[in-house]
């Protein structure tokens, strides 16, 4: 939708021959790793388990501390500084969001800015701020505790609290490993669009090639012994995989894996009749009858959808009622093609509804838009190859 | 019966503050030991086994046994009492606060110290927090286990409700003897029920809604 | 994969720390205290030049007596209370009974907060002097863990294995007998080895309502002022708990069915 890009608020991570040896072990986890991620960019790390991915991860943060080599961040080296001081700049984000089951969602995320020394106030508006950036209501959420909240909600409590100090550089180790897949596609997705916001540097490590093409600016494909088989954007991995082992390893080639690649936002939506929350049922009615539609997307107050109701499930009502928005599996723009499928396989409607920043609402992908997209890759392909 | 209480009603008030009073300040000894050596044996893993080989053993020596240990060390009085009661009183909470503290999540712990929390904080703010329901539970056994133990401490001049059991056992026969035997058993239940009401209530304030079972 | 191998290797060795470790520890440390512990004792009944009064208590056939009765005491009492607790707990996990458990666990409860010495005392006003009614409070005193762990450890056998048993032409009480108390067991022991402890220990007691034991020697030195009859008498007794405690672990080892 909008264009103009944000300021990238993250800093650049240098790695130069970073070692780690554990004793007793022959071979190096970690041997030699040089790399540099990008201010502002999403990096993920995949690669078979085992191959050090974890091990480089949490070398940046000093949760391991390298045998040799250096690790800059913003051009300064981690070893300046206390390690607690370090780990207070550089969020970190584990699997199911790893809250503390004493603390309230308010007192999880407010744990850096607290050892950081905040006042209250600060604290308190950034705990509301960074709920609804994470699409939980402050006024429902920050008094619970994690247990009260289901997988996705503590996930996302999770990338709350690791954006609490405003962080220049996110850490994320397999974040979105314990949800289900439509879960975590929703997940990914908000990820996506919150990073359009904040432009941080974030290091993601996971061991799921599609979720890698999905959030990726980069990717760093690792062999043991973190050993880079290739550093490169998800598309020039696809096209051109620098060896067996990474076509292998992304199952390159296919056009079906192209569809991790290509956005939502490559396709152009379609438009379908809306209704606000509390309009009269009547007129909504007529409206989408009028444009030949069996179906109407209800948005509220601030133009997000809550759901996809049927007409004849609106006729039983004088008033659009409003709809539990958690039982509507919506795409953002930025998903790929193949969370698409997923989402319509779950739809009704055979489409599926389509959200900008901050969960707006766009339009609707529907499965035809998805495959004529896919024919057209294929026809491409085809080209090529003669 | 009633005529009897009543006689000496300010004496049993007294005796009776006695009792808790013992055994509240030996308990709270007891647990402040106890949560610190379970904090070491945590820190180093290879004590683990050696503080349930002691704590299993010392549980096992009879109470009146311990009594008759500390007698020629310690003399008769209030100080055997005080600290025969707090020698059982530790185990339980030990072994409590090793299983609670070690029953922490390890992925939580990494990830407080991946927030930069230092081994103080991690220990005050994540480790004692979760760990605190295992380990009230250990302080209710211990404070039970010690409401008994400083009756029989009683034999050797211990302060508390004990006394008027074993008046009752020599005066056999005797008048009061029933009366003597029925306040100072009753009394000890009284002060324990109330002491692990007082103690679940501490534990409704104390544990966290979060993790409360 | 090598590092792989690796990470596994610390979870590995702190598999076989801590679980057999400990199981060993305590098959093996208990005993060797009381045997050495015994041997200072008996080294200095020989050695030390005793007077009358200490010559007479610590007479071998004195206290070879008091220990007789004292192990009489502790495995009366601790027979009793396996006979009633494992029973009632069975009973209190069957058809309508079950919802009388936890009140029944909560009264024992209670009745556990009672001082062993007042009810023993209590007891002794009521029935008289003597090893039965020494038997009585002790048994009253044993009951709670046996009865407690009894009513856990059925409960915790997984349903579905009870209904396979029925489900095999099972009856129930062939069920009980060979699908839950065998998967309870280890649950069971367990709490009757801290019967037995506490049975032991309070058997110290029995001597004040003549009803025999070791705690003979600690009062006789107590009243005396005599420090080696109170030590003594005390070592003497807490070798025989570890002791008891420490069969109650075998009891216990080889009572547990194989493959739990």
């Amino acid at each position: 939708m909008t264009t103009d890009q944000p300021e990238v608020s993250g800093a650049e991570i240098a790695l130069e021959n970073v070692t780690k040896r554990y004793p007793g072990q022959k071979a190096a986890a970690v041997d030699g790793l040089t790399l540099t991620i990008p201010a502002g960019e999403i990096v993920m790390f995949v690669g078979p388990s085992g191959c050090g991915k974890t091990t480089s991860l949490k070398m940046i943060n000093r949760l391991i501390e390298p045998s040799s080599g250096t690790i800059r961040i913003g051009g300064q080296d981690v070893r300046q500084q206390g390690e607690n001081e370090l780990r207070r700049q550089v969020g970190y984000v584990i699997q199911g969001g790893s809250l503390f089951p004493h603390m309230t969602v308010a007192k999880n995320i407010a744990l850096v800015p607290k050892l950081l020394g905040w006042d209250a106030d600060r604290i308190e508006q950034r705990v509301v701020d960074l709920l609804d950036l994470v699409g939980l209501d402050p006024a429902k959420y920050r008094g619970r505790y994690p247990r009260e909240l289901s997988g996705g909600q503590q996930q996302r409590v999770g990338v709350a609290r690791g954006l609490a100090a405003d962080p220049p550089v996110i850490l994320m180790d397999e974040p979105f490993g314990a949800v289900d897949p439509i879960t975590r596609q929703r997940l990914q997705d908000e990820l996506l669009s919150i990073q359009r916001e904040l432009r941080k540097t974030i290091v993601c490590v996971t061991h799921d090639i599609d979720e890698a093409i999905k959030l990726g600016d980069r990717i760093l494909i690792l062999r043991e012994g973190a050993e880079v088989a290739q550093y490169d954007t998800p598309e020039n991995v696809l096209a051109a995989p620098a060896d067996d082992f990474v076509s292998d390893f992304v199952g390159s080639g296919s056009t079906l894996k192209q569809l991790s690649l290509a956005r939502v936002s490559s396709i152009e939506l379609a438009d379908r009749p809306t209704a606000w929350v509390g309009e009269s049922t009547g007129e909504v009615v007529a409206r989408a009858e009028a444009e030949g539609h069996d179906a109407v997307v209800v948005l509220d107050d601030r133009g997000r959808p809550l759901g996809w109701p049927w007409l004849r499930q609106l006729r039983g009502h004088d008033r659009v009622p409003s709809y539990d928005a958690e039982k509507l599996n919506t795409l953002d723009s930025r998903a790929t093609l193949n969370d698409a499928l997923d989402t319509m396989l779950t739809s009704s409607h055979g489409a599926a509804v389509v959200t900008g920043d901050r969960d707006q609402y766009l339009g609707v992908i529907s499965f035809e838009a998805v495959t004529d997209h896919m024919r057209q890759l294929e026809r491409e392909a085809a080209a090529h190859g003669e | 019966m009633w005529q009897f209480v009543d006689d000496r009603s300010d004496q049993i008030v007294y005796n009776t503050l006695q009792h808790a009073n013992l055994v509240v300040q030996a308990v709270l000894f007891a647990a402040l030991v106890g949560v610190a050596l379970a904090v070491v044996v945590v820190w180093v893993p290879r004590l683990e086994t050696l503080a349930n080989a002691v704590s299993a053993i010392g549980l096992t020596i009879p109470a009146f046994a311990l009594v008759g240990l500390l007698l020629p060390l310690l003399g008769i009085g209030a100080f055997t009492a005080f600290w025969a009661v707090a020698f059982y009183a530790v185990f339980p909470v030990l072994r409590n606060a090793v299983v609670g503290l070690r029953g922490v999540d390890p992925t939580l712990l990494e990830s407080a110290r991946g927030m930069g929390m230092g081994p103080v904080a991690v220990l005050l703010r994540v480790r004692l927090p979760l760990a605190w329901p295992v380990i009230h539970a250990g302080l209710r056994v211990s404070m039970q286990m010690s409401m008994g133990v400083a009756a029989i401490a009683a034999y050797v001049n211990g302060p508390g409700l004990g006394g008027y059991i074993f008046t009752g056992i020599t005066q056999i026969g005797g008048a009061n003897a029933v009366n003597y035997a029925v306040v100072g058993t009753v009394g000890v239940v009284v002060v324990a029920l109330l002491a692990d009401l007082l103690l679940l209530l501490l534990g409704r304030l104390t544990v966290s809604k979060g993790i409360r079972a | 994969m090598a590092s792989d191998t690796v990470t596994d290797v610390p979870a590995r060795t702190s598999r076989l720390r801590s679980m057999p470790r400990g199981t060993v520890t305590m098959l093996v440390v208990p005993p060797v205290i009381v045997a050495s512990v015994f041997l200072v004792y008996v080294v200095w009944r020989q050695t030390a030049t005793l007077d009358s009064i200490e010559e007479s208590q610590l007479a071998w056939p004195t206290v070879w007596k008091l220990l007789g009765e004292h192990v009489r005491l502790t495995v009366v009492s601790a027979l009793a209370v396996v006979a009633i607790a494992v029973p009632a707990g069975v009973l209190l996990t069957r058809g309508r009974a079950r919802i009388a458990a936890p009140l029944v666990v909560a009264v024992a409860n209670t009745g556990q907060a009672a001082p062993s010495i007042g009810l023993i005392a209590l007891l002794a006003m009521w029935r008289g002097y003597g090893f039965w009614t020494g038997v009585i409070a002790l048994t009253l005193y044993g009951l709670l863990p046996v009865l407690r762990n009894t009513i856990t450890g059925l409960q915790g056998v997984d349903p579905t294995l009870k209904e396979a048993g029925r489900g095999l032409g099972m009856s129930a009480t062939g069920v009980l007998l060979r699908v839950e108390l065998p998967l309870a067991g280890p649950v069971i022991m367990a709490g009757v080895r801290t019967s037995l402890v506490l049975v032991v220990g309070t058997a110290a007691l029995a001597t004040f309502i003549d009803a025999g034991g070791l705690g003979a020697i600690i009062t006789t030195g107590i009243s005396l002022l005599k420090v080696s009859l109170m030590v003594w008498g005390a070592v003497l007794i807490a070798l025989l708990a570890l002791l008891v405690e420490w069969l109650g672990r075998l009891l216990e080892l080889f009572t547990r069915p194989k493959g739990v």
